[in-house]
């Protein structure tokens, strides 16, 4: 065989793919169903029905992904930046997080939060496309597997494992274009 | 069970709690219902069984009137879950958070809709928190795409026990005469999408939060 090279976007294309063969998986947020952005270019193997384009509204969308979660659907909420998930932190630590906590275990509801840190390179795009905050989720999140993804190799067992196991996940995939 | 609440039935039971929290048998927040019992009855008779109510930090007569025995709900109470009160055997959330249940229930209105599923969303919250961007948004969303969701505003014009309208320098929206005859909804937002938007006004005749009385625990 050799050397494989595996590009990260490649095999994010193909974690997508194989996540929307789960009848359950429904694919949310910005950069979902219109191009500008690399989120759309992984998403080119889900079928439209399976996706929904939101506006601009990252709590709202958090939320959303809760409640469908809640009615069985598993939604792959997408923040095209980790930047942008920080206006989510509401519905995203106080509610998602902690729903299975406030029901006594009644309700599990199960999102894949799906977000991306941003290119340094060939263009620097400053101090608010760029932070990774990583560590600062890990500390706010108790009930939320954050599995954070830089090699290739790594990327559809994180997504397998994101998948099946119970529970909200929040999967950080490092730079690429 | 359902719907066979009087208001002195409800009234008595928020007394039963107030008199167990003066006894020191809760150890958490709670905060009593208490004003708005006839507005709540004629409400509830538009609520099914199988909708689902996702609402506040105040909640109690919520949870009565959607058919949870009042045993269940006491023993929710006594643990220390009144201010998040969640029981999905009732069809039941409820967020400590200002507005926190809007985009959730959204959420579950956009699952039900895409099943084909009859069933329906009710989401409650105080004058504060339809004055939030989250109400905004999730009234706007609801209304464009249909959703099966009727939001409820329940204005007693407090929010712990700051004046809503005062804090934000407006009128209060009681106070417009063609609001307080029912002629008029002061909720523009969401409406002129075509969000199912309900509102009533009432004086809360309870404390925010506990039973008017410092309680010291041993």
């Amino acid at each position: 065989m050799g050397d494989v090279f595996m590009s990260l976007k490649e095999e994010i294309t193909k974690a997508m793919q194989m996540l929307a063969e789960d009848e359950r998986v429904i694919f949310l947020g910005q950069n979902v169903c219109y191009p500008g952005h690399v989120v759309y270019e992984t998403l080119s193997g889900v079928p439209d029905e399976k996706k929904i384009e939101l506006p601009v509204a990252e709590e709202m969308q958090m939320g959303i992904s809760t409640g469908m979660a809640i009615c069985g659907f598993v939604p792959v909420s997408i923040y095209p930046r980790i930047d942008f998930l920080v206006l989510a932190m509401n519905q995203l630590v106080n509610h998602l997080d902690k729903l299975h906590e406030m029901s006594q275990g009644q309700l599990q509801p199960k999102v894949i939060v799906r977000t991306m840190i941003g290119n340094t390179s060939p263009l620097h795009p400053g101090p608010q496309h760029s932070q990774r905050h990583v560590p600062a989720l890990r500390l706010l999140l108790k009930h939320t597997k954050v599995y954070e993804i830089e090699r290739a190799e790594d990327v559809l067992q994180t997504y397998e494992k994101a998948l099946h196991q119970e529970g909200p996940v929040l999967v950080v995939e490092a730079a690429y274009r | 069970m359902r719907n066979l609440w009087s208001a002195a039935e409800l009234i008595a039971f928020e007394e039963e709690i107030k008199q167990a929290f003066l006894d020191q048998q809760i150890r958490g927040p709670i905060h009593l219902s208490g004003g708005n019992e006839n507005q709540l009855i004629a409400l509830f008779k538009h609520i099914s069984v199988t909708d689902y109510v996702l609402t506040t930090y105040r909640n109690h007569y919520h949870c009565l009137l959607k058919g949870m025995s009042p045993e269940v709900l006491k023993r929710h109470i006594l643990e220390g879950r009144s201010m998040y009160l969640c029981d999905w055997d009732y069809g039941i959330l409820s967020s400590a958070i200002v507005g926190g249940m809007l985009p959730i229930a959204v959420g579950l209105a956009l699952g039900l809709h895409r099943r084909g599923s009859d069933d329906h969303v009710w989401v409650f919250c105080g004058d504060m928190a339809a004055e939030t961007g989250a109400f905004h948004e999730a009234t706007k969303y609801a209304g464009t795409r249909g959703l099966p969701i009727t939001f409820v505003i329940e204005d007693n014009g407090l929010s712990t026990n700051t004046p809503t309208f005062e804090a934000w320098g407006l009128p209060r929206k009681a106070d417009n005469p063609l609001v307080s005859l029912g002629l008029t909804s002061p909720y523009t937002i969401g409406c002129e999408y075509g969000a199912d938007v309900k509102y009533y006004q009432y004086e809360r005749t309870v404390p925010h939060t506990g039973a008017g009385q410092w309680v010291t625990f041993s």
